[in-house]
């Protein structure tokens, strides 16, 4: 780990960051293949995916990880995480990589990570419209105003990861903010 | 130098790797753990749950969160004893207890109206585990047992007690003060639901260090309030473990230590350690067999005891047979009553206590003759 601060949404929780000893760009592919509800952009890479209730990303030199519970809790996960790594490698050869997205988000997915508030600021009545259209491509994620604000940061990273995921395109400037 | 025969106190020496390790902390690291976001900050809070990983591995505990860390077992029983038990409930313990389980108990009985059972154990301070169940009655919420004695080293049936208290529903709470380290400890096989143990005897790490095992769904009320490293906003502790429990600065520099003593264990394995221990005392008890005017107390037995072995001269007072062995022979052994006067109740020593020697894993067969030899002269010397 080299950064640890208080989750932005959630002060009772801590996200943070940390670095990989080694490069797993290769092995993510295969990562994307055996887990179910990862969601995996290959241009990034990165592989973001929730363990329980907290939010993971891989990237092939660093994890980033929001809503952990405490750095215990957190150096559990990492410690999971590096386990899981390994063992997919060690069983490469009998796993066909995933390059693709795996499965695309459904709009209750997207909808998981909006507000929720329905303030219709996206010009739609509802989040879940929004999520909707969002998927068809008739919305762009900073539409969706309230998601910028300082009190969803987690919400933003993910759906940035997402949306980066399925293809779309995300901002440069939205993008590289966290 | 001298021979250290008090490892049953707390161990010494310790691994070079302990010393390197609490040196490297001081120096090199130096800040509190959970605290800070600082790199260093980080490392600390990096070898504290390296440790708990550590002590997982040991002890067969998975979730390593449940492992919290204390300033020592007596810290540990208290958490366990303290938060746990209210008023009503009742609780099997056994004779051969030490202060830091007896004590606690005593306190609560007036306290908080709770009921205790002690259990009879045999004059060698074995304990009949049906004796325990007999025991047991329907608002029994808790078996508080020391795996080995610290007077006599007997070994406790804990497997039987264990699989009695899980048939019953009570919970079993075991003081590992003389054993983790030193013999096999595995929660899951042995029914352990409350594991308190010591950092400074058999892991190897410096005094100060310590920790209780808590198994998931038993939420014990906590010892004390204060800041944690997370979670600062909540006004009361928090819920998640190990911060629930951990309030106050850790100790990260005696957890660095007791990480590489405890690393060293399982690099060595704790079986050839138990090994080298039965040896250790299977050979001093048959050397004290051979002297005129000792008795020994215990099973008498390697394979019933853990290396502490108890015996008094005949004529001669336990604490001025310390003091001998110490001036003429550079010989360091304890005397008393060893802060378990149930114990010395038990085994009939009570009015004067005995001498104990507490072998450890970097003792050795020459250091066992010197003790043997020196023993011999005492004894010689106090029929004469
Ligand atoms: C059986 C037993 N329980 C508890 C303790 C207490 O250990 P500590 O002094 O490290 O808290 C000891 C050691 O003194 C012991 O031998
Ligand atoms: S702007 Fe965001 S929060 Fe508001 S309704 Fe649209 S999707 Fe929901």
């Amino acid at each position: 780990m080299t950064y640890i601060a208080p989750c932005i949404a959630d002060p009772d929780k801590i996200r943070l960051f940390a670095e990989m000893s080694t490069d797993i760009g290769e092995v993510m592919p295969y990562l994307n293949a055996v887990m179910k509800n990862a969601t995996y952009n290959k241009n990034g890479p990165n592989l973001t995916f929730m363990k329980e209730f907290r939010l993971v990303t891989l990237y092939p030199r660093k994890i980033t990880m929001a809503k952990a519970l405490n750095t215990t809790d957190a150096w559990q996960v990492l410690s999971w995480i590096k386990d899981m790594i390994n063992d997919v490698h060690e069983r490469r050869d009998s796993i066909t990589p995933d390059h693709e997205l795996r499965s695309r988000p459904t709009a209750l997915q997207i909808y998981g990570w909006l507000p929720k508030t329905n303030c219709k600021d996206c010009g739609e009545l509802t989040c879940l419209a929004f999520a909707v259209k969002l998927l068809l491509g008739q919305k762009s994620i900073e539409q969706c105003s309230p998601l910028f604000s300082p009190e969803h940061a987690e919400r933003r990273e993910a759906m940035l990861e997402i949306v980066a995921a399925i293809g779309y395109e995300v901002p440069e400037k939205l993008g590289s903010q966290d | 130098m001298g021979i250290y025969l008090d490892n049953a106190a707390t161990s010494y020496p310790k691994p070079e790797t302990v010393y390197a390790a609490v040196d490297r902390f001081m120096r090199d690291v130096g800040s509190s753990s959970g605290r800070g976001a600082y790199r260093k900050a980080l490392l600390a809070d990096k070898i504290v749950f390296a440790t708990r990983e550590a002590l997982g591995r040991l002890f067969g505990v998975r979730d390593v969160s449940r492992i919290v860390f204390t300033a020592n077992a007596t810290e540990s029983l208290n958490l366990a004893l303290k938060g746990l038990l209210a008023p009503g409930d009742h609780v099997v313990t056994s004779s051969m207890e030490h202060n830091a389980v007896w004590r606690p108990l005593k306190r609560l009985e007036h306290e908080r109206g709770i009921e205790v059972t002690a259990v009879p154990c045999s004059m060698d301070g074995s304990l009949n585990p049906q004796d325990v169940a007999d025991a047991l009655r329907p608002n029994t919420r808790l078996v508080a047992l020391t795996h080995a004695s610290n007077v006599t080293g007997t070994i406790l049936p804990i497997g039987e007690v264990g699989e009695a208290a899980r048939r019953h529903g009570v919970l079993l709470l075991l003081d590992a003060a003389q054993t983790a380290g030193s013999c096999p400890i595995d929660v899951e096989a042995l029914g352990i639901d409350l594991l308190a143990f010591t950092g400074h005897k058999g892991l190897f790490g410096p005094t100060g260090t310590g920790g209780l095992y808590i198994r998931e769904g038993i939420d014990l009320l906590p010892l004390k309030e204060g800041g944690t490293g997370g979670e600062s906003i909540l006004e009361h502790q928090p819920n998640h473990l190990p911060d629930r429990y951990e309030a106050g600065t850790l100790n990260v520099c005696g957890i660095a230590g007791l990480s590489s003593g405890v690393e060293f264990i399982l690099n060595e394995g704790v079986d050839r350690i138990r090994e080298k221990e039965k040896e250790l005392t299977g050979y001093f008890l048959q050397a004290l067999e051979g002297i005129h005017g000792i008795e020994v107390y215990g099973p008498k037995d390697p394979e019933k005891q853990v290396g502490v072995v108890s015996l008094n001269i005949s004529g001669v007072m336990p604490q001025d047979v310390a003091h001998v062995l110490d001036e003429a022979y550079e010989i360091m052994v304890r005397s008393g009553l060893h802060c378990a006067p149930m114990a010395h109740r038990t085994i009939g020593t009570i009015d004067r206590g005995t001498v104990r020697f507490g072998l450890g894993y970097f003792n050795t067969i020459e250091e066992i003759d010197a003790a043997v030899q020196a023993l011999a002269e005492i004894a010689r010397k106090a029929l004469s």
